[in-house]
């Protein structure tokens, strides 16, 4: 006897929804209770109950803060999207064989511990490190250039710690892209670019899309890169929640900053959702 | 040998819970802060087994203590997370007649504000902060108090730490204020001389600075002595200045947990790190100075003099540990996050 | 263009693996700070070799990535197939809490999910750190197969059903090969996830059981422990090995 349909279905979705209920929605409860309770150095939170912690965030240094995150992780995301979407194109149509090593390389480096990889990195950096040293012996430049504590090292670095959240998504898409498409497109007297833009990239949007929200979403909470290659002269919205919770010992206020910024952020991609949907339509319309 | 080695401790890892009627003790320290071989001879003596976690910030071993109110036994926070932490009642009151070493403690190191009469800690590290200068770049003797680092030649050449008590308490000595004030106006004041500063600050930074001055990406800045010295070691241009306005001390300590599970055993750790040799070994290889003066008279003499580790009298008279800020640490972060976020 | 996109693969690969070479160059390196070459030794590797807690960090680590990636990617797996596949009440609300997981930043989670853990009465340690790893991990697993999955054709399943496969089987033949790829991948980001994780790791475990990016952090940042190079560079040498045997078991399977 075949089991019957509902099972499978009840165990999947079961166990996704029992795990997200107790692990994520529940500790989530908890911040936000916290985050409408009051300061309270003996305690961590106590009452009264306020909701002087959202207030709070209005205060221009914490938009200042929000927007600089903002930007930052946006153009990591970019730039991890354009080195990464034509590597993992490539990679989705080496031989068959080489494919699952060649993803797995993609990896093996990221199983060093990233601190440890961004203190390689800004060793190359350095004054006296070796991309100095090179331009140095090429000729380029004649004094040392000062590479560290910049906006550009800050993003060089993100860019390293996030690009294999956005190459392995993709790479599911486009592996599974099949190649007949393209060539009737071309048999249809469709171009290069056109047969990109209308069949290759609708069909690996997803994997567009999911690659996106890895990178995006874990860069805005990534403060230590802009600490080790950045100089720590930014405040990132990390950086502003460790404090909070750590050094401040303001959970109510650290609680509430969090919160809105998922509020936010759950704002976004609902207004992406929308958006979709009607581009979506107009397409079917045409 | 080693493998048996490895093979036993993999075994006894797996074993756990262990047998009931062993003495033993879970120390929470700060990571690297002390030679493995001392908890094994330790181990070796009393019979005593030390599960052995780390931290790396006071804030962090504080937040992690407190909820769990329970799970260690000893702890080593800074002078301000023990005057926060006795204050709380998390603390548990020393039993001097445990400690018979306790008398090779330097009396400079003791009954200071934050533990008066040391009845909850006992100083275990040291050090000062004062001003480090590669003297290729800049002549140290023109730069000789806190109050030189705010002048338009070290622009974007210097380097702080990552460190907001430490930021503050130099803004602070800088302005003549009490280094440790909790008076909002105060906390201003340095705030807006600490802006003043910012045009001149490359990076903060805690992470190794030896090798920011060593590398030459800063050149002058606010630099630990254990680390001035290490500095030197490698590139002797890099000099240690002790600050005309004075210098900021630090000092970790070790502290029983109030809901300690083993005062006994934390007694007798405690006790065994006080010992001069152990004392000695601690301070050789981690690179701090130890407040213990039975372990310096045993340092060799280029150790004990050296004028960066162990500062010459009169200085560490004049310097000020941290104590708790109470309800201002949120005005103080308030201004940090400001400072940083260049508002 | 082919040779474009070639050269473009190694030098992302180049990119990637540049960091490696340096922490490679500087295990062997005499000089403490890595600053300029002082020789060549071994003695980073011996010292490494007697530190037996980084070692037995180490251990724990491996088996807290490898119980995480595999649980995470096991319900992650079913969860993106029940996503794909059905609609019901309070589908959009499960996408929802995978976002909050996704954007939650460390030190929130950390300390949230250590309430919890203290509310059930959970001992900290093993268990607690597989939960907590198995929650992050879980949104880069599903998000992954589900992508993969988009645009499927379902007529397949309902006419294998219709050929008397159950749900589950018609799941396992069709959909399953099909998502192979992206569970790899899933399971891949997972294992890197948690073997990276420092600040929720340091929360939601116990005395006993020290894991090693922790270790890690304050060796960097101490500066003065060449022997962080030889972990790393020892670590990389045997997964590059694995990595290599498994491929090449693989094939010989295949073949």
């Amino acid at each position: 006897m075949t089991p019957k349909p509902e099972v499978f279905r009840a165990v999947a979705i079961g166990l996704l929804s029992g795990w997200l209920l107790l692990f994520v929605l529940t500790p989530n409860l908890l911040v936000a209770g916290v985050s409408v309770l009051s300061r309270n150095p003996a305690g961590f939170a106590g009452a009264p109950a306020t909701l002087d912690n959202y207030r709070r965030l209005a205060d221009p240094i914490y938009l200042h803060v929000f927007a600089e995150s903002f930007t930052t992780a946006l153009v990591a995301t970019l730039l991890c999207l354009l080195l990464g979407y034509p590597f993992a194109y490539g990679l989705a149509r080496t031989r068959p064989r080489l494919r699952p090593l060649l993803l797995t390389l993609v990896i093996v480096p990221f199983w060093t511990n990233s601190l440890v990889r961004i203190y390689a990195i800004r060793g190359l950096l350095a004054a006296k490190g070796a991309v100095n040293s090179l331009l140095l012996a090429a000729g380029l430049i004649d004094q040392p250039v000062r590479l560290l504590y910049t906006q550009a090292a800050e993003i060089i670095g993100l860019v390293y710690v996030l690009l294999p959240f956005m190459v392995l998504p993709l790479y599911g898409s486009l592996e599974k892209l099949d190649p007949r498409l393209l060539e009737a497109a071309q048999d249809l007297g469709a171009g290069p670019f056109r047969r990109f833009r209308r069949v290759v990239l609708p069909l690996t949007l997803p994997g567009i899309v999911a690659g996106c929200l890895l990178v995006f979403l874990p860069a805005l909470g990534l403060f230590y890169v802009g600490d080790v290659l950045g100089g720590s002269r930014h405040l990132l919205i990390g950086n502003l929640l460790k404090d909070q919770f750590l050094e401040a010992q303001d959970w109510p206020f650290g609680a509430a900053a969090s919160l809105v910024l998922i509020a936010l952020l759950l704002a976004f991609l609902a207004l992406y959702a929308v958006a979709e949907k009607r581009v979506a339509a107009t397409n079917d319309d045409e | 040998m080693m493998r048996r080695r490895l093979a036993a401790f993999a075994f006894a890892a797996f074993l756990a819970p262990l047998s009931a009627g062993q003495r033993e003790l879970r120390f929470f320290n700060w990571s690297d802060y002390l030679p493995p071989a001392v908890l094994e001879n330790f181990t070796r003596e009393t019979g005593i087994q030390v599960h052995y976690a780390t931290y790396d910030s006071n804030e962090a071993m504080y937040a992690k203590v407190k909820l769990l109110g329970g799970g260690y036994d000893l702890v080593v926070p800074s002078t301000y997370m023990i005057d926060r932490m006795r204050k709380q009642g998390l603390l548990y009151p020393l039993d001097r007649s445990l400690l018979p070493h306790f008398g090779n403690l330097d009396p400079r190191h003791l009954d200071r504000p934050f533990d008066p009469g040391n009845r909850y800690s006992v100083p275990y590290l040291w050090g000062t902060t004062g001003i480090g200068v590669n003297a290729e770049r800049f002549d140290p003797a023109s730069l000789q108090a806190w109050a030189d680092l705010w002048q338009p030649r070290f622009r974007r050449a210097l380097l702080l730490p990552n460190d907001m008590r430490e930021v503050f308490h130099m803004a602070m000595l800088v302005l003549g204020l009490p280094v440790n004030s909790t008076d909002p106006a105060h906390i201003e004041a340095a705030y807006r001389k600490l802006r003043e500063l910012m045009p001149n600050v490359r990076l903060f930074s805690s992470d190794a600075p030896q090798i920011l001055f060593i590398t030459g990406e800063v050149d002058a800045g606010m630099i630990w002595n254990g680390v001035a010295y290490l500095a030197a070691r490698e590139a002797p241009a890099i000099r240690f200045v002790q600050a005309a306005e004075g210098p900021l001390l630090w000092m970790d300590n070790l502290a029983i947990l109030k809901n300690a599970e083993n005062p006994n055993e934390a007694h007798a750790l405690i006790d065994y790190l006080l010992r001069p040799e152990v004392a000695r070994l601690i301070s050789e290889s981690v690179g701090y100075a130890t407040p213990n003066a039975a372990a310096v008279a045993l340092l060799p003499p280029a150790v004990r003099n050296d004028p960066v580790i162990h500062p010459p009298p009169g200085i560490i008279e004049r310097g000020e540990y941290q104590v708790d800020l109470g309800e201002a640490i949120g005005l103080y972060t308030e201004y940090w996050e400001r400072l940083k976020a260049g508002q | 263009m082919q040779s474009l996109g070639r050269l473009h693969g190694i030098l992302i690969y180049a990119f990637l693996y540049l960091p490696m070479a340096v922490l490679i160059l500087g295990s062997f390196n005499a000089s403490k700070y890595g600053i300029g070459w002082d020789g060549f030794t071994l003695d980073w590797y011996a010292s490494l070799g007697k530190d037996i807690e980084i070692l037995a960090a180490a251990r724990n680590s491996l088996a807290v990535a490898a119980l995480s990636a595999t649980l995470a990617t096991v319900i992650g797996t079913l969860g993106a197939v029940g996503l794909q596949r059905y609609r019901f009440r309070g589908r959009k609300f499960l996408m929802g809490l995978l976002f909050v997981t996704l954007m939650s930043p460390d030190i929130v989670m950390a300390v949230s999910l250590l309430v919890l853990f203290l509310g059930l009465r959970l001992e900290l340690g093993l268990f607690t750190l597989w939960l907590a790893h198995t929650s992050f991990c879980l949104p880069f697993v599903i998000f992954t197969v589900h992508a993969r999955l988009q645009g499927f054709d379902s007529a397949l399943i309902e006419a294998a059903r219709d050929l008397g496969a159950g749900e589950g089987t018609a799941v396992r033949r069709i959909l399953l090969p099909l998502a192979l790829p992206a569970i790899a991948a899933g399971w891949l980001m997972s294992f890197t996830l948690s073997l990276d994780d420092a600040v929720v790791s340091f929360f939601v475990t116990g005395p006993d059981f020290e894991v090693l990016p922790l270790r890690i952090y304050s060796m960097v940042r101490l500066g003065v422990k060449p022997e962080v190079n030889a972990l790393a560079s020892l670590l990389f040498a045997v997964s590059l090995v694995f990595v290599v045997l498994a491929q090449w078991l693989l094939r010989k399977e295949r073949e």
